[in-house]
């Protein structure tokens, strides 16, 4: 099978359909760049800025394993990807070691806290990921509005849809979930709607002209 | 292209502060009437590819605004309240590179009407506010608005409106492409009675002026145009000032203070320069044209023994006034899939409840647009009744491409107490002491807003909706239409610039960006920043041939 053409190679492409000869021209080296900038790897060796983490740089496995499991009940799998056939706990990781890493110290508080809590209710035995779902579920019910709940939550739909190249929306899974084509140009019909549309009917009393 | 450069000890005819919507505009006016000129941009220059579509970069990081972390802003509701920062953002947004906020717009360009000029008069004094008429009317204005269209590059439907105010000439490129939200805003307006339209857009339908048309990837707002077809000025005016010859870009110099000698008079700007070294650019006049945060902010962290309470000052009116365009709006959901991630931001408009009708009880209007988000900042979000997580969640992303958002654009009322000053304590990461705002909505703006909300209901239920979800109004903590706070007015003692955006207090130093708009118009103020702008550029250029600056 061949490999997805990546979204701006397509607009290059696309572009160069659109665009006149002379843009096309006046602009080529900044398109040229904007190629390399991309993130194709040239095979010289050059690491490819937009290759996203595969490996945890921040979390422990046993933190990533608990905020996993979270991740994966906020957006399930089944019969399509939820949050852990896209990476999110990749994100996840790169953003507390980036971006976001002023939020780690608390977040980590939140899951110590949240480890203790399942602990007291449920027993010391095992960790909450290794809970049945019917159980994790249960529990998540019950702490659902705590600061730490919702900052999984929010890092969870942040990794869902943000590119590829933070660590989540593998494969762009979670822009095929939401609907979303992964393309950097569009024509019309954009949707159902559009397709018949008939034209614009001037009102009475007016007289719509262009130059 | 090698544009221009000067030494900051050599003396330039003007030095433009911001290189957005106005800046760019008024130092290519001033350039081509013969002028040296310096403008000096707080952010860097980027080229096109290196604007992205990442929208957690963009719409979430500060990829390109003012970032929280190193400028810094406070809040507070009351003025008795101390200020203190906000979690995660700062109150007013604004985009730090060349083309300013114009970089990242989402390009809806809307003409005031000839009735937001005199309100004043036209409908008496309003409890809590100063809502006075403008020095300028409409007609003064409509050569310019034209002059926008023209050169910077708008495309629409002139005369589509039964509302339209008066026009010269129709604009240079047919309107967009409608999209689904437009087909579905414009079916249940129709049923309603009332004219939408298409939207005029600051975006090429078709190849203008050397550069090329939309390619419909849908990311405006908040991002830049990658393929230059967004008529920003970093695409538009600034290349054309740097064409002439007598222009200079010097990107990342951050004005701090306005330098000014004994006789009253500006003779340049200080700056920290791309190494954070502190300069000082010799200039025999200078225009601000930051933004209507950034330019009071200047103008107060500019107070010098003769002008203590800040610089063009004496009215107090500097910082006052703040408005943002308050407005109410009704996310919808329908059978099939509209695919609003796809194209320009906003295909259809309408103005019937433009003006303000005292028969509601309170004052207020606006206009309605059909319109999007980026799938990044919908899904965290879900409406009332809507499982937040789970299986239920999961369902209600996939929804996505199935709903589209109805927004009224509306009034803020000028209120003397919302405002821009500087707070006691922060300061940014140069050191430069902070913005502090303060602002509390107007009670009419909040009743107008949740009027505009019951009227977006309205609309998409006769569009066919199969769910209808209501936007809260919450009270205003913040915005990115910065408007108001230099008002243009006759009267020294209640505004800061005259007619011709020239400070009443220091003869060579101007002011021209939202901060000099009296009232807030309708909720898309560009048009009226950019053609204030070419106004601007004409006069001060005539004053400057007349040796009268």
């Amino acid at each position: 099978m061949e490999s997805p053409i990546p979204s701006r190679r397509k607009f290059l492409t696309a572009v160069g359909n659109l665009a006149s000869t002379g843009w096309i021209a006046m602009n080529w080296p900044q398109i040229a760049l904007a190629a390399q900038h991309s993130g194709h790897n040239s095979g010289m060796g050059m690491t490819d800025p937009d290759a996203p983490p595969t490996k945890l740089a921040t979390l422990s496995a046993a933190e990533a394993a608990e905020i996993d499991a979270i991740a994966e009940q906020i957006v399930p799998g089944g019969a399509t990807p939820g949050a852990r056939a896209a990476g999110v706990i990749y994100f996840i990781d790169n953003a507390l070691g980036s971006f976001f890493g002023s939020q780690l110290p608390a977040f980590r508080q939140g899951l110590t806290e949240f480890g203790q809590g399942y602990a007291a209710r449920y027993g010391g035995g095992k960790p909450f990921s290794a809970a049945s779902g019917a159980q994790q579920i249960e529990w998540l019910q019950t702490v659902d509005k705590t600061p730490f709940f919702l900052a999984v939550r929010r890092l969870t739909v942040l990794g869902l849809i943000a590119l590829p190249k933070y660590g989540g929306n593998r494969d762009y899974s979670g822009w095929t979930l939401l609907g979303v084509e992964d393309s950097h140009v569009w024509a019309p019909p954009f949707g159902h709607y559009d397709i018949d549309y008939a034209g614009f009917e001037p009102y009475p009393g007016t007289k719509p002209y262009m130059a | 292209m090698n544009s221009k450069t000067y030494k900051p000890s050599e003396t330039v005819d003007f030095i433009v502060v911001g290189s957005g919507a106005a800046g760019g505009i008024v130092a290519r006016e001033l350039a081509r009437a013969g002028n040296s000129v310096v403008v000096m941009e707080q952010g860097p220059r980027m080229a096109a590819e290196e604007f992205e579509h990442d929208e957690l970069k963009y719409r979430h990081l500060s990829g390109i605004t003012n970032n929280p972390v190193t400028n810094p802003q406070t809040f507070r509701r009351d003025p008795a309240q101390k200020a203190e920062a906000v979690a995660g953002r700062n109150p007013l947004t604004y985009a730090r590179v060349v083309g300013g906020s114009s970089a990242h717009f989402n390009a809806n360009f809307w003409r005031l009407h000839e009735i937001d000029f005199i309100e004043g008069s036209r409908l008496g004094p309003i409890e809590g506010a100063s809502l006075v008429d403008w020095p300028i009317t409409y007609a003064e204005l409509e050569p310019y608005y034209t002059k926008v269209e023209w050169e910077v590059g708008v495309s629409g439907l002139a005369g589509a409106s039964p509302f339209d105010p008066p026009r010269s000439k129709p604009y240079p490129m047919p309107p967009m492409p409608v999209k689904s939200s437009g087909v579905l805003f414009e079916r249940g307006a129709r049923k309603l009675g009332l004219h939408p339209f298409p939207a005029p857009m600051a975006i090429n339908s078709v190849e203008y002026k050397n550069r090329p048309a939309c390619i419909q990837c849908g990311l405006c707002g908040g991002f830049a145009c990658e393929v230059q077809a967004k008529s920003s000025s970093v695409w538009t005016v600034i290349p054309e000032a740097e064409a002439t010859g007598r222009c200079e870009v010097r990107a990342n110099s951050y004005v701090f203070r306005i330098g000014m000698n004994r006789a009253g008079r500006a003779t340049g700007v200080h700056y920290y320069d791309r190494e954070r070294r502190e300069q000082f650019q010799n200039a025999r006049a200078v225009v601000v044209c930051g933004n209507g945060a950034e330019t009071p902010k200047l103008l107060l962290n500019s107070a010098t023994s003769g002008f203590s309470q800040g610089l063009a000052n004496s009215s107090g009116a500097v910082g006052r006034y703040l408005m943002f365009n308050k407005g109410g709006n009704a996310a919808a959901r329908f059978e099939h899939r509209l695919n609003e991630y796809k194209g320009a931001n906003v295909t259809r408009i309408m103005h019937d409840f433009y003006d303000s009708d005292p028969k509601r009880g309170f004052y207020g209007g606006g206009g309605f647009d059909a319109r999007s988000g980026g799938p990044l900042t919908w899904g965290q979000n879900v409406p009332k009744g809507t499982p937040s997580w789970g299986q239920g969640f999961k369902d209600y992303l996939e929804s996505y491409t199935y709903w589209m958002t109805v927004s009224g654009h509306g009034t803020s009322l000028p209120v003397e107490t919302n405002r821009v000053d500087i707070d006691p304590d922060a300061k940014d990461d140069w050191g430069v002491p902070a913005m502090r705002v303060t602002y509390n909505d107007h009670p009419d703006d909040v009743k107008h807003a949740k009027w505009q909300v019951e009227r977006a209901v309205e609309i998409m239920d006769a569009a066919g909706a199969k769910q209808i979800v209501p936007g809260d109004v919450g009270a205003a903590s913040g915005g990115v239409h910065l408007l108001g706070t230099c008002r243009m007015g006759n009267d020294p003692s209640t505004s800061v610039v005259d007619k011709y955006h020239r400070t009443h207090d220091v003869r060579n130093l101007f002011l021209c960006d939202g901060s000099s708009m009296v009232t807030s118009g309708r909720g898309q103020p560009t048009q009226t920043i950019e053609a204030l702008a070419f106004r601007a550029g004409d006069f001060i250029a005539k004053f400057a041939r007349a040796n009268e600056i």
